[in-house]
């Protein structure tokens, strides 16, 4: 059987308190598999995102638990945090989040630099197609062409899960395919588990499993039977 | 009156960057304060110093002469241009009261029978005017009394013309021609060890052997009068009577010390408050800059909504102005504290009898003026180009700042860096303005403090040199009437005398073809020990025999270079006289003066006198030689040379103490200021990728290298660029602050360089360690979520 990666029990997150309190989360169980590619679906608003954020250890529970294998999330110090961070997870944003005044190879340096495996740089851009554009400055490359060198730093030092919230929200269909195949491919590959937040239900046809947010919980979880390949995605 | 939307924003914006604004307004205002200080305590000061000397009838010539009789005073009184005058008997005399350690100096100087003196009036400040038909009764001069605790109702020993008496101190008095008191051969003032005695013009004249006579004549001008004609026609009438010159203010020594007091006041006036002033020009440029640059999509917004260029423009110049008038406040407020500081210090120092510090509505409108063309200067690159945003900038989909690569050299060298350190590059080259800006904001802040520490390690390399390699005897004895060296074996068998070397210091006129001046020439031996001359590089130069040394401010006076043919003329009634030529100039160390052999000397003025004695003694004998000097009645002073060397130490730190404080503080706030501006601006633009960084797993401390590595870079820069500007500051104020009497060396005071490094290293950690706290508190999710 596959072993778990993510286990969370009634997790719950509160943004302030009193009657003006937001209730992001409201008890949300979820077992995330080794090596499954999750989408994680829902209107604007829902907890999409807040979920994310805390499975990859940017945020914390308000109460109930979260377990990356062993670690608690929830309780573990910073420090443990940050190397759970550095170790495990590579997060890609809608916004890509390059650092400006780096090319996109010393963008994905940065992570090699500090991870304990990674793999070669020239290698990670392969994989996104970059190869040729790895000395460029974020200024000098298309939106899509960002996001790629994002998901290569992100997928560069070999982590067991990917996270990535609207990777193809600010891109258009044809770079957005592009960009989803890139992390397919990555999955199919590499192994790695990764969750994929969407609007766009055509994108969901992607994934393993399928988990619809509604008002901070989880309304309902569809599984694929088949997967569909990106090139076959429209939208 | 209604906040429009507008003004809201302003308030907003003035509030979110406060810590910002705070730094740009407190650099402001330590330059303001400094201005208000020092340009009102330069009015104060002189304002108290006319006041003083028209109302108490300041001389506005002395002249010293051997003895006349008072008849001549009527024949003077005819000079057209006097307007008032006094005849005097003076002399100078050794004086102890019960207590006194050693033997001290003091000048007796007569006065008037029946009425105040026309010239050179007294304040009476304590005890009465001694009766005019009184004897024994004395006023003496106020920094006298106070040093030594002396007042009315205790008696003074005094001996004069080898006569000694008792005298009761029956008032405290003060005089413009003492506001301070310096003993003549002295360069500054020394309140313990020399003192000023007033007696009524009977008991003094007999005292000093000029009954019916006088030998010193003060005069005050008429406002139209020519001063170097009244000069010229009372040297003529007084020059058969032994006169011996007479002198203006610029030669008084006590108007004299008072002048250049004024100009070092002056000088700070001028030359800080600019070096603030455009400090914090730079920082508000680069805090607006920022803003602008941050709300660009904002402006187009605005404008795109239909506000004016114009209103947008305003809006941040509004900011500007608001800061600096901050600014001037707190300033004008500090400087006003710091203006009631500084006059109480200085009221123990300069005897005038009201001092207060008064700062005019002039200085404190110069003081917002000043301001205002700060902040207008400093706001507007930014709000130009706030005016300049598009509209369309507001819909436009926001890209990464473009980045270029560096020279290939630095990249190869890059290479070799973590990419933090590229990042840190990287960013230095892509903004060189606003780089330049914090290196020179650092570099100025640290070259102040140099400026400061070094003030006080010249004024302590003076002393040392001083009393250390020029001056190197314990005790200088001055005698009442010059005498014949033979003396020297009877000074030899005083107690505790180990060695004996002559000072032979006559005063002479010395003419060059276009000039007359009155100065000492002084005799050197050509193995003295005790008494050497001294040039600037503290080399001992050998006396010559085959002419005069000339120090540069007087060879500069008197027009002459080496080789020039210089008259000696003897001041002492005996009109011998010598032609010689200038066989060396020298940069002297201190006092403006010229040497010469003393055998040739002696030879040239015919006459084998000596003025003094210099003694080397062994310090457990020191007690019982003091006793024993006070008993002498041919000398007239007595000097100790560590007494004199702790009096002037007092002094200089009297002066340099509270300036180099102010120093420290202004300096550390302009260096705090500059750095924490600088990793702010750093830390709001980079905050994404500072974000981004400990998403992808970097540590807090490693995310703060960015940030520390960034203003650590400036630092770097900084400090050698602070360390020459501090020299060059140094030197610049060293020489403005020269005068006739004192030249400052420069020197390199390794110490005074490590300690500004190190003060303003301190001050840019606290910064850093300040904007760290945010680094820490980063919201991950909340910076990645937005744009920017
Ligand atoms: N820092 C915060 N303070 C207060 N409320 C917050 C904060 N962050 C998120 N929320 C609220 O939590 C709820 C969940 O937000 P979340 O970002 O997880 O939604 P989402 O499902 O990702 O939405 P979207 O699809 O629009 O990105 C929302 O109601 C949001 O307003
Ligand atoms: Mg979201």
């Amino acid at each position: 059987m596959r072993h778990s990666v993510f286990i969370t029990r009634d997790l719950r997150r509160t943004y302030g308190d009193g009657p003006t309190a937001v209730h992001a989360l409201r008890g949300i169980e979820l077992v995330v598999d080794e090596g499954e590619l999750l989408v994680l679906v829902g209107p604007s608003g829902s907890g999409k995102s807040t979920l994310l954020n805390i499975l990859g250890g940017l945020d914390r529970p308000t109460s109930g638990t979260v377990h990356f294998r062993d670690l608690d999330l929830g309780r573990a110090p910073e420090r443990a945090v940050t190397e759970y961070r550095r170790r495990h997870i590579g997060f890609v944003f809608q916004f890509y989040n390059l650092i400006a005044s780096l090319t996109a190879r010393e963008n994905v340096e940065l992570v090699t630099d500090i991870a304990d495996e990674p793999m070669s740089v020239d290698d990670a851009l392969a994989l996104v197609g970059l190869s040729d554009r790895a000395d460029h400055f974020p200024a000098q490359l298309s939106g899509g062409e960002q996001q790629r060198v994002a998901i290569a730093r992100a997928i560069a030092k070999r982590p067991a899960v990917l996270l990535c919230d609207e990777p193809t929200g600010a891109l258009d269909v044809a770079t957005g395919i592009r960009v989803l195949e890139s992390i397919l491919h990555i999955n199919e590959t590499v192994g790695t588990t990764t969750l994929l937040i969407t609007h766009n239900t055509d994108i969901a046809r992607l994934g393993d499993r399928v988990v619809h947010f509604g008002d901070g919980t989880i309304r309902r979880i569809d599984v694929n039977a088949t997967r569909v390949a990106a090139q076959d995605l429209h939208w | 009156m209604k906040l429009t939307p507008l003004d809201r924003k302003s308030s907003r914006d003035l509030w979110r960057l406060k810590l910002q604004a705070l730094a740009v307004a407190l650099v402001l205002g330590c330059g303001i304060a400094i201005f208000v200080m020092a340009t009102g305590m330069y009015d104060s000061l002189e304002r108290a110093r006319d006041a003083y000397y028209t109302r108490y009838r300041m001389a506005d010539l002395e002249a010293a002469l051997v003895r006349a009789p008072l008849a001549v005073g009527a024949d003077l009184a005819t000079i057209p241009g006097i307007a008032a005058l006094e005849l005097r008997s003076t002399g100078l005399g050794i004086a102890s009261f019960a207590g006194s350690l050693e033997p001290l100096s003091v000048r007796i100087v007569s006065l008037p029978h029946d009425r105040a003196p026309r010239v050179d009036g007294l304040v009476l400040l304590r005890g009465r005017w001694p009766a005019t038909d009184g004897r024994d009764e004395a006023l003496i001069n106020e920094a006298f009394a106070e040093a030594n605790d002396l007042i009315p109702g205790k008696t003074l020993t005094v001996i004069v013309k080898g006569r000694r008496r008792t005298l009761r101190i029956v008032g405290i008095a003060s005089s413009p021609e003492f506001v301070f008191a310096i003993a003549p051969g002295e360069l500054l003032p020394e309140p313990e060890r020399f003192g000023v005695l007033w007696l009524p013009n009977a008991d003094a004249s007999s005292w000093l052997d000029l009954d019916g006579a006088f030998n010193d004549v003060v005069v005050t001008l008429a406002p139209s009068a020519n001063t170097d004609h009244v000069r010229t026609m009372l040297d003529r009438r007084l020059e058969r009577l032994g006169g011996r010159g007479a002198i203006g203010r610029d030669r008084m020594l006590s108007a004299r010390y008072l002048n250049d007091e004024l100009g070092q006041l002056r000088t700070l006036a001028r030359i800080l408050p600019p070096v603030f002033l455009s400090v914090a020009v730079f920082l508000l440029n680069v805090t607006l800059t920022r803003l602008v640059v941050t709300e660009r999509a904002n402006i187009g917004l605005l404008k795109a909504f239909g506000y004016a260029d114009r209103t947008v423009g305003w809006h941040y110049a509004q900011f500007a102005l608001a800061l600096c008038t901050l600014g001037a406040i707190l300033g004008s407020v500090l400087g006003r504290f710091a203006g009631d500081y500084v006059a109480s210090v200085y009221r123990a120092v300069y005897r005038l009898p009201v001092l207060e510090y008064a700062a005019g509505p002039e200085v404190y409108g110069g003081a917002l003026a000043v301001s205002i063309v700060a902040a207008l200067l400093g706001a507007s690159s930014a709000v130009r180009n706030a005016v300049r945003v598009a509209p369309a900038i507001a819909l436009a989909p926001p890209a990464p700042t473009t980045f270029g690569r560096l020279a290939a050299s630095i990249e190869r060298f890059g290479r070799a860096l973590d990419p933090r350190a590229r990042m840190v590059i990287r960013r230095i080259v892509r903004y060189p303005r606003r780089a330049t800006t914090s290196v020179i904001g650092l570099g100025l802040a640290l070259a102040l403090l140099v400026m400061s520490g070094h003030f006080s390690a010249a004024a302590k390399d003076l002393i040392e040199t001083n009393f250390g390699v020029a001056q190197r005897m314990d005790v200088t004895l001055t005698f009442a009437a010059r005498q014949h060296p033979r003396v020297l074996h009877e000074v030899a068998r005083l107690p505790g005398v180990l060695t004996v070397e002559p000072r032979t210091s006559p005063e002479v006129v010395l003419e060059s073809t276009r000039h007359t001046r009155r100065d000492v020439v002084f005799g050197i031996e050509p193995d003295a020990q005790l008494d050497r001359i001294i040039d600037i590089d503290r080399h001992v130069v050998a006396p010559r025999t085959d002419g005069l040394i000339l120090a540069s401010g007087l060879a500069a006076k008197l027009e002459v270079d080496v080789g020039d043919r210089v008259r000696l003329r003897a001041t002492d009634g005996r009109r011998s006289s010598a032609e010689l030529p200038v066989a060396q100039v020298i940069r002297s160390f201190v006092g403006a003066a010229a040497y010469f052999d003393r055998e040739r000397l002696v030879d040239a003025l015919r006459e084998n006198r000596i003025d003094g004695a210099l003694l080397r003694i062994d310090p457990m004998h020191r007690r019982d030689l003091a006793l024993r000097l006070k008993e002498i009645p041919a000398i007239a002073g007595v000097a100790f040379a560590d007494r004199t060397e702790r009096s002037l130490r007092k002094l200089f730190e009297q002066g340099a103490g509270f300036f180099s404080s102010v120093f420290l503080t202004f300096s550390m706030v302009m260096a705090g200021g500059v750095a924490y501006s600088a990793a702010r601006v750093t830390f709001a633009e980079q905050q994404r990728d500072l974000a981004t960084l400990r998403v992808l797993g970097f540590a807090r401390s490693h995310v703060s290298g960015v940030l520390l590595g960034e203003v650590g870079a400036l630092l770097f820069a900084a400090l050698p660029v602070g360390l020459c500007l501090g020299a060059l500051l140094s030197q610049w104020m060293m020489s403005r602050f020269e005068t006739e009497l004192f030249s400052f060396p420069y020197l390199f005071d390794s110490g005074a360089y490590g300690r500004a490094a190190t003060v303003v290293i301190a001050a840019a950690a606290v910064a850093l360690v300040w904007v760290r706290r945010d680094v820490d508190r980063l919201n991950l999710v909340a910076v990645l979520k937005s744009r920017e």
